[in-house]
């Protein structure tokens, strides 16, 4: 907060946009030493966020919409770019749109990556991107009405349930091949492993033309939540549940948003055991991940072996945390469980354990000829594609670019040791899945050095007030990515506004890309390959539009095919 | 807007399904007789994957519920027993009330989480329903945040009725005149509040508590040598150097408050 002009990152990239567009930027204001938001005139919006993007390393985090007419009279979007050039930092372009037109230019013709996030502020607000290629909803279900937009803050109660409009799905998909496909949809329910979603294939024969799928079927209004019936300190917890795998990652992000929007001391030993437990966290993702490319890939042996030793991160997490999900440790300004020298030892031991158990494994999968064969090549993220649409984590780094958050934009106890970042120029599953070992073994030297590291002191900060409308970025590298919080703090002990965007969200777009061109039979473990809290899908139609019949089979059958690769069902 | 509505006139309520009498002697039917595995379908109707990753932890070989005879299947075609998990979104309503129809009758439905059980932290929210119950009749609950892979067996063997013979039970039934006891009355109150914030601040609330609990009982201890003196030792003799550093604050606490001394 108290940022000086010597010591702030960034300014040079401002200078350069103003000399570039100098009547665009009407307002700068500096949330913390990296974090600048500029206001930007409507009209030069698309501009500025391609010149950020494009000529300063930007890349996109996250757009957030936001009511503000009972503070300013107008909707105001907030694009978040991380600045990965030689200046690390975050750039928020902040512009308003009057109550009257709702409209603003689209950004997503310049920079494709902004699509999805164009599409949710239609669906929240009501706000109209002009020129947005894709006018469908996003994250409301069909049954949801129009014209209902559950974020305006005078649209409807939290708990507001509008009878259904209708009882069937009605979304278009889109296909972009030229010759005639054939259908597969997948979806939404599945048997391996957890969130539902729609996929429809677009196959000629065996080969993926095209794919498009239809996501958040678990909606269930969070934002809203947070900002009607909890305290600040209560979203640490719901933001615990926003992901059962790696939820800490978000709970830490929101923490450090309201702790940076309102310039709040977290004292340094409560930093490292954040670091020590999204470590942690990153254990047990990543041993999950392997064990589920091992199941996909017909190993199943594998798939037992990697679940047996994941245990022993869950245990290590019951220990630090009391809960084998890492939940419930954060508070604004600190945490709420210390690591003596007893907890200290036993974490020593178990990493150590798990560091010989996994070697074993993997030295097992890598010469596994079988495994080889089905992760090279397959599922490609072309690089070019990529930067386009700004994916995050491993499957960004397995492409080839040098993003990882730890890294760039040091956060939590990461201040205090150095890390490197693994990437891998094959593009393919084989990259990701290479990329998620070597940071595996990083996690367990970062726990042993943050353990080290982790000065005296208290674990958490009292006595600091909350002042209304501030705001700040927060953010994490979640094992399966950048997760990006952006909080307001309301004027009646409540957040005013809680956007919070988790890594799979920016790695779903770039999808459709990996899997065109590769056989049916693959398309699990490409979809496993971005590890998306998801998997598969537990029944497959598949509607041969040349023959105009539409033949269902079960799902096990597409994953045997996967694994087993005979007897098509498609014949 | 911010003036009170009651939450049921928000909401419209989604109709109930019942279930034929038919089917729920066949059910009793099945629960007495049934000797074999019993197989298990997953229906995640909005959760956050941590129920889902907690039963794929209950299935694989540490906890191993398939020496149950307890299986996951792939279809609700084959299933004996409907798992719900996750509140009811508006989007999974649909999908999750066909599989329901899809399973064979009789069928145990289990609700599973702390969501699945009754909406959990989502459960008055705008795109959910609720819990499983809002839209299915369930027969076991499973709860929890998530539930851990033991009460995942706990609850599956609660659904067959395997936990007909129990080892242990014990009640406890309040005597008359039974108090529980004050702590610490011997030590002034704000000096013990003092000591308990500058432990919790330093480790939190759970190592928090048993370190000034062990540093209450010192000082509270009736001993020849003079408090002060035992303080010290308990700092020097201690061997890990964090609890030996929150030990030190809390002397420093305690020698402000007996010396007077503010700072």
């Amino acid at each position: 907060m108290t940022a000086t002009s010597e010591t702030r990152i960034g300014q040079d990239i401002l200078a350069a946009l103003r000399a570039k567009m100098p009547h665009a930027v009407t307002e700068e204001r500096w949330q913390t030493n990296d974090q600048v938001t500029i206001t930007v005139k409507l009209n030069s919006l698309p501009d500025v966020v391609r010149t950020l993007y494009y000529e300063h390393d930007g890349w996109l985090s996250t757009m957030v919409g936001n009511d503000e007419r009972s503070i300013n009279g107008t909707y105001a979007l907030y694009y978040v770019l991380s600045m990965e050039g030689a200046a690390k930092c975050h750039v928020v372009v902040h512009t308003e749109i009057s109550p009257d037109s709702l409209e603003f230019p689209s950004v997503t013709p310049s920079v494709p990556a902004a699509v999805w996030y164009e599409r949710e502020v239609r669906d929240m607000f009501g706000l109209r991107p002009v020129g947005l290629p894709d006018e469908r909803r996003l994250v409301l279900p069909d049954d949801w009405p129009d014209d209902l937009y559950p974020l305006r803050k005078d649209s409807m109660d939290y708990r507001f349930r509008p009878e259904p409009t209708e009882d069937n799905e009605n979304y278009r998909f889109v296909n972009d091949a030229k010759q005639e496909t054939t259908v597969v949809p997948l979806g939404p329910l599945h048997i391996t492993s957890d969130e539902p979603g729609h996929f429809r294939l677009f196959v000629d024969g065996e080969t993926i033309i095209d794919a498009d799928y239809r996501m958040f079927y678990v909606h269930r209004g969070m934002e809203k939540l947070a900002e009607t019936r909890m305290g600040y300190n209560e979203v640490t917890f719901l933001a615990d549940r926003v992901c059962g795998i790696c939820g800490y990652a978000h709970s830490v992000a929101y923490a450090s948003s309201v702790e940076n929007a309102l310039g709040i001391e977290v004292p340094a030993r409560a930093q490292a055991i954040r670091a020590i437990l999204l470590e942690t966290e990153r254990l047990h993702s990543h041993l999950l991940n392997l064990g589920l490319v091992c199941h996909f890939t017909g190993f199943d042996s594998g798939f037992m072996q990697f679940f047996r030793v994941r245990e022993k991160a869950m245990t290590l997490a019951e220990m630090l945390t009391g809960s084998r999900k890492t939940y419930a440790i954060n508070l604004i300004g600190g945490v709420r469980r210390d690591i003596l020298g007893e907890q200290k030892a036993a974490t020593l031991a178990l990493i150590a354990e798990l560091r010989a158990e996994v070697t074993r494994l993997l030295d097992i999968l890598m010469s596994t000829p079988n495994f080889a064969g089905r992760v090279a090549n397959v599922g490609r993220l072309d690089p070019q594609i990529a930067r386009d649409y700004s994916p995050v984590g491993p499957v960004v780094r397995g492409s080839g670019h040098r993003r990882d958050t730890r890294a760039d934009h040091p956060f939590a106890g990461y201040k205090l040791v150095g890390l490197p970042v693994n990437t891998q120029a094959g593009c393919d599953i084989l990259s990701r899945t290479q990329v998620r070992i070597a940071e595996f073994y990083d996690s367990i030297d970062l726990i042993e050095r943050l353990l080290d590291a982790a000065p005296g002191g208290p674990i958490l900060t009292e006595g600091f007030t909350y002042r209304p409308h501030r705001f700040a970025l927060g953010y994490t590298e979640a094992p399966r990515g950048e997760d990006m919080h952006w909080s307001m703090t309301g004027d009646n002990q409540k957040l005013y506004r809680w956007r919070c965007r988790a890594s799979t969200y920016n790695n779903w777009p770039v999808l459709r890309y990996m899997l065109r061109g590769n056989t049916v039979s693959d398309a699990p473990l490409i979809v496993g390959s971005i590890d998306p809290c998801y998997s598969c899908t537990d029944r497959v139609t598949i509607v041969d539009v040349n023959k105009a019949r539409a033949r269902t089979i079960a799902y096990k059958e597409m994953e045997r095919y996967c694994r087993d690769r005979t007897n098509s069902p498609l014949k | 807007m911010n003036a009170f509505t009651p939450p049921d006139e928000l909401a419209v309520k989604p109709a109930g399904l019942s279930m034929s009498e038919d089917v729920a002697r066949m059910k009793g039917t099945l629960l007495k007789n049934i000797r074999r595995s019993a197989y298990v379908y997953r229906v995640d109707c909005g959760g956050c994957n941590g129920c889902e990753i907690e039963i794929f932890a209950a299935i694989t070989p540490i906890f191993d519920a398939e020496r149950f005879g307890i299986k996951v299947v792939a279809s609700p075609r084959h299933a004996d027993i409907l798992l719900f998990t996750g509140a009811v979104t508006r989007s999974m309503r649909m999908p999750a009330l066909r599989a329901y129809e899809a399973a064979p009758d009789p069928k145990i439905v289990v609700s599973y989480g702390a969501c699945g059980c009754s909406g959990g932290i989502f459960h008055d929210l705008y795109c959910v329903w609720g819990g499983t119950d809002q839209i299915v009749p369930v027969d076991v609950y499973i709860p929890g945040c998530p539930p851990t892979p033991a009460a995942t067996i706990y609850g599956f063997a609660m659904a067959l009725g395997l936990l007909d013979q129990r080892l242990k039970e014990e009640t406890h039934h309040e005597a008359a005149g039974e108090k529980v006891a004050l702590a610490h009355p011997d030590i002034p109150y704000g000096l013990r509040v003092q000591l308990e914030r500058e432990a919790r601040a330093m480790a939190g609330y759970r190592q928090g508590r048993d370190i000034v609990e062990e540093f209450l009982t010192l000082i509270e201890t009736r001993d020849p040598a003079p408090v002060t003196a035992r303080i010290g030792d308990l700092v020097t003799r201690e061997g890990d150097p964090r609890r030996a550093e929150i030990f030190q604050r809390l002397q420093t606490v305690f020698t402000a408050a007996i010396t007077g001394d503010a700072s």
